[in-house]
């Protein structure tokens, strides 16, 4: 059952995607793809041939496998349906987010590597917002850890019931908008074209193609899909089952279905509602967040609940 | 009724609501979001004059949430439009310093009001975290007074300092008399009709409602 949960994740990621798709468009009015679009779109790139540049290094053809496989370990860290994990008691909030951080890492050499303005444009941007967002993620996550008393993501899911108190309101909305700028969605970056100059995401994988490209996209909606599970597992731990048996996940798998699609029917709302904004006014809202996150944890602190 | 407020603390949620519409003011750019904000703090302000009556009992709180509702939330915001319109201003706040390093300062207010609050003058009342969330919206306000330019804007500081006092005066009485309660409430309202009067007329004057301007002496 533990290691079934990596699976889930990796399987049901691109579905995720394809169900904000498939919402964001009915919300404009399109009639939009299939739900299961990625999948198709995955499997195509799977069979293509790559164009690879000739003056790329090494680390242009390993980042691929880097950012797949730190997805993939990241997610033996999260409960998706019970709160046994893989990874057990060394499943902890701060080594996910530096195995995110790996990744990133990776991520933005590549971007360099092909020596595209584009790539470096999209590395350089990538970095200043992800000195912006991780340390708001820490600070919302701590306010939970504070609660549960442990870092590790299955106790603190095991700990508390579902947003108890004012102050995991505040860290859970400073979460939602670290994940948005997480993931590439609209206010910070947009997700569905790299035909603009302020492409973020998008900008470092565009000289990727074929097999490659499917790595780097499916990793893309793995990690997504990992930051939602770890909202509703931290936020709205409701349903979790707390044993590692085959019985009785009738109840986590629906209730992890639900939160999911409610989830991602959320961010649909927020990409249809808002509009890109400059890049430099980005610091304003990331800011706005962080303040959120940092009252989140006083407010903690201070009430202590 | 009342089980159900206690178990989910909705005192708590109200009053962060109340801080959060503070915080947010520091990140807003157009006068009309203040006012939007303005109306949801004063609604969330008499949700909670509603909750603590309900809480102990006392009837004369249901009249002051409704008073409070009827002025703040309905009849002032409707006041600051009418006068927005009127002015026909640009719709910038145009303050002082940035909005990132405003929200950095109003967050730091907080943790001062909070760790400075923790012992001390909190004696009667039903809630510590109620005393020290009005405080804070009361320097946040102060400080948005002082960092932004425009009259309105200023205006919008004043009733939100309103607000924060009201919620300290009762998160530490159960509430005053009804009589000083809408004395208090007429006071504010006239005050937001002379001020409102007094902005369209510096800008009819300057041409302009920027308090920069009102350095030099004109006759």
């Amino acid at each position: 059952m533990e290691y079934l949960q990596l699976f889930i994740i990796i399987l049901f990621s691109p579905l995720v995607n394809g169900v904000i798709k498939k919402v964001k468009a009915n919300m404009q009015g399109r009639t939009g793809p299939g739900v299961l679009q990625p999948y198709y779109d995955l499997l195509r790139l799977l069979r293509k041939d790559m164009v690879i540049s000739r003056v790329t290094s090494w680390i242009f053809s390993v980042t691929p496998y880097v950012v797949f496989a730190s997805v993939t370990a990241a997610a033996l860290f999260v409960p998706v349906l019970t709160t046994r994990t893989a990874f057990g008691v060394k499943g902890d909030v701060i080594a996910l987010i530096y195995v995110f951080a790996l990744g990133r890492f990776f991520l933005a050499l590549a971007g360099l590597d092909a020596g595209t303005a584009f790539g470096g444009e999209g590395s350089s941007r990538e970095m200043t917002v992800a000195i912006l967002v991780e340390p708001m993620m820490m600070l919302a996550l701590f306010t939970a850890a504070i609660t549960a008393g442990s870092t590790n993501i299955a106790s603190i899911s095991g700990a508390h019931r579902a947003l108890s108190s004012p102050s995991h309101l505040l860290a859970l909305s400073a979460l939602v908008i670290a994940i948005i700028a997480e993931t590439g969605r609209v206010p910070v970056d947009n997700p569905d074209t790299h035909l603009e100059l302020t492409m973020i995401h998008e900008g470092m994988i565009l000289e990727y193609s074929g097999r490659y490209l499917a790595l780097m996209e499916w990793a893309h909606y793995i990690k997504q899909m990992i930051l939602f599970t770890v909202v509703v597992d931290i936020f709205v731990p409701v349903g979790i089952a707390q044993t590692a048996g085959f019985s009785g996940m009738t109840v986590p798998a629906v209730s992890y279905a639900v939160k999911m699609t409610v989830l991602a029917v959320l961010m649909a709302a927020v990409e249809s509602t808002r509009a890109k904004v400059r890049f430099f006014q980005l610091p304003s809202i990331l800011g706005g967040a962080f303040v959120l996150a940092f009252l989140a944890l006083v407010t903690h602190i201070m009430m202590g609940k | 009724m009342k089980h159900w407020l206690e178990t989910y603390s909705i005192i708590d949620f109200i009053s962060v609501g109340i801080l959060l519409t503070a915080v947010t003011l520091n990140a807003f750019k157009s006068i009309e979001s203040y006012v939007k904000a303005y109306t949801i703090n004063s609604w969330l302000l008499a949700g909670l004059i509603a909750v603590v009556g309900v809480l102990v009992n006392e009837s004369h709180l249901y009249m002051a949430a409704v008073l409070t509702v009827l002025t703040k939330g309905v009849l002032i915001p409707i006041i600051i439009w009418r006068i927005i319109r009127r002015m026909r201003v640009a719709h910038e706040v145009t303050p002082y310093i940035s909005n990132t390093l405003s929200l950095a300062i109003s967050g730091i207010l907080v943790a001062v009001v909070y760790a400075s609050l923790q012992g001390g003058i909190f004696v009667t009342g039903f809630s510590r975290d109620a005393l020290q969330i009005s405080i804070a919206v009361i320097l946040i306000s102060l400080f948005i007074m002082i960092t932004r330019k425009k009259a309105l804007t200023m205006v919008m500081g004043l009733l939100f300092m309103e607000n924060g006092l009201f919620l300290a005066g009762f998160s530490l009485t159960f509430g005053m008399p009804t009589i000083i309660e809408l004395g208090v409430l007429f006071d504010m309202l006239m005050g937001v009709i002379i001020l409102g009067i007094f902005a369209v007329q510096i800008k009819r004057v300057f041409a302009s409602a920027d308090l920069d301007k009102l350095t030099v002496l004109k006759g």
